[in-house]
């Protein structure tokens, strides 16, 4: 009997074990691109992920903000990096300030429009994705990160 | 005794009117703080040889357009530039000009301005049948050394349009951010790894030294001093000798930092130029030294 229940126990645990190397992991995805910029504003299409429609959409402006902070956008105007390529330096440097902004919802305040372009589609896994169009106000983004220090103002 | 009061009492006079003399105006106290000195830019027409500079602009209204849409861009990122229209007048009015030479006008302005880094602007109107265009080429110098700071060229794109001057301003939105953008790490790489100075180092017609003379304590020729003590001041060791001759040494790109390593004040070529004044000094020789803008020229007499 006890036997059984050794052997019962390694197959559960084995299965488990089975279970959790298969299983689909979410990518972090930076899916976004250049869609037109004018006058000191930029708009970006991104998808986001999430558990519904408004964390997708969350997900799709933190993405959006991401990529204009660490990779830049090929075609616009912000080609290279507004702060560094170099993110987890950065946002470790500059801890508080991302947590004001992520967290706290502050990146809010750069966002000029957040249109949803498609409906929430369903992946394996429960997880929801979604297209936005985010047009974002570059000036004021730029300047917020001169007076916060993160990024030097333009000059020496 | 009455003698040592005496000294000690002059004495304390001298300290108390050294202190007096170089210690700080109260009016200008800021109490330690250091802004950085920014550099003077300078937007610039392009001209072609033979152009007069000073009616260029007054005949091309494109020209002046592009110029005041690249000033505004500067003015958006808070940065102030030296007005080009504004010292022409001011070098016109002073006689500056000495040279029939454009070139050398150009050259002159330059000199006159003060400007560390000048932009030049250069408008091509494309006229066609599918439309027509303006394409803008953007170049950013340093106006000691020459190095490139940032190249761009900008394009309005085709319109059956006869109005050049909205052309011109959108050759300029096309790439005047992307420009800044190139720029400003240029910028940042001067201040993290220092600004460019030449050093020109020559001798006095008079003068009883050459490069080879041995010299100092340890008696090495004086270019091999000079290089010694170049390789220990230069910020961060990056300096680059242009080339030696028995009667010259150019260093053509020498860095000093931003600001004073032990103090954190601001640092010029003026007081490298006092440093190096002072090596001289320390061999025993005459020196002699001029600063013009980022170029310290030495003397040897």
């Amino acid at each position: 009997m006890k036997k059984l229940h050794k052997i019962s126990s390694l197959v559960i645990v084995t299965l488990l074990l089975i279970t959790t190397g298969c299983s689909m992991k979410t990518l972090p995805s930076a899916e976004v691109n250049y869609l037109s910029g004018k006058e000191g504003t930029i708009t970006m299409r991104a998808i986001g992920i999430g558990s519904n429609q408004e964390d997708a959409i969350v997900d799709a402006e933190k993405n959006a903000f991401n990529v204009i902070f660490f990779r830049g956008l090929p075609e616009s105007e912000q080609k290279i990096a507004l702060i560094g390529t170099n993110e987890t330096e950065e946002k470790e440097k500059n801890k508080d300030y991302f947590n004001k902004f992520y967290k706290d919802k502050r990146y809010k305040t750069f966002v000029m429009s957040s249109i949803p372009t498609s409906d929430l589609t369903k992946h394996k896994g429960g997880k929801k994705s979604i297209a936005i169009d985010v047009k974002i106000n570059l000036v004021a983004l730029r300047k917020d990160l001169e007076q916060n220090n993160i990024i030097r103002k333009f000059g020496f | 005794m009455k003698n040592k009061y005496l000294i000690l009492a002059i004495l304390l006079l001298q300290t108390s009117l050294i202190n007096t003399a170089f210690c700080q105006n109260s009016a200008t106290n800021s109490g330690g703080q250091v802004v950085s000195v920014q550099p003077k830019i300078m937007v610039i027409p392009y001209t072609k040889e033979g152009e007069d500079l000073r009616t260029v602009l007054e005949n091309d209204e494109n020209k002046r357009i592009a110029i005041a849409k690249i000033k505004e861009a500067f003015d958006s990122r808070g940065f102030t530039t030296v007005d080009f229209v504004a010292k022409l007048k001011a070098a016109k009015d002073n006689n500056v000009f000495t040279s029939d030479n454009q070139t050398d006008i150009k050259s002159q302005i330059i000199q006159m301005s003060g400007a560390d880094v000048y932009v030049q602007a250069e408008v091509i109107v494309e006229k066609g049948q599918s439309g027509n265009s303006v394409k803008l080429i953007l170049t950013a110098y340093e106006a000691s050394t020459g190095n490139s700071l940032s190249n761009k060229v900008g394009e309005s794109g085709k319109f059956y349009t006869e109005d050049f001057n909205k052309l011109a301003s959108k050759a300029v939105e096309s790439c005047v951010e992307d420009f800044l953008n190139i720029m400003q790490i240029k910028f940042t790489d001067i201040v993290n790894n220092g600004k460019s100075v030449i050093v020109d180092i020559s001798f006095d017609a008079g003068s009883q030294y050459k490069m080879s003379s041995e010299i100092g304590s340890d008696g090495l020729p004086l270019s091999d001093q000079i290089e010694m003590w170049m390789e220990k001041n230069a910020f961060k060791n990056n300096y680059h000798i242009q080339g030696t001759t028995d009667l010259k040494m150019i260093f053509d790109d020498v860095k000093i930092p931003l600001k004073d390593q032990a103090t954190g004040n601001n640092y010029n070529p003026n007081k490298f130029a006092l440093e190096l004044f002072k090596f001289f000094k320390g061999l025993g020789l005459q020196p002699g030294k001029d600063v013009k803008g980022s170029t310290i020229y030495i003397t040897i007499k």
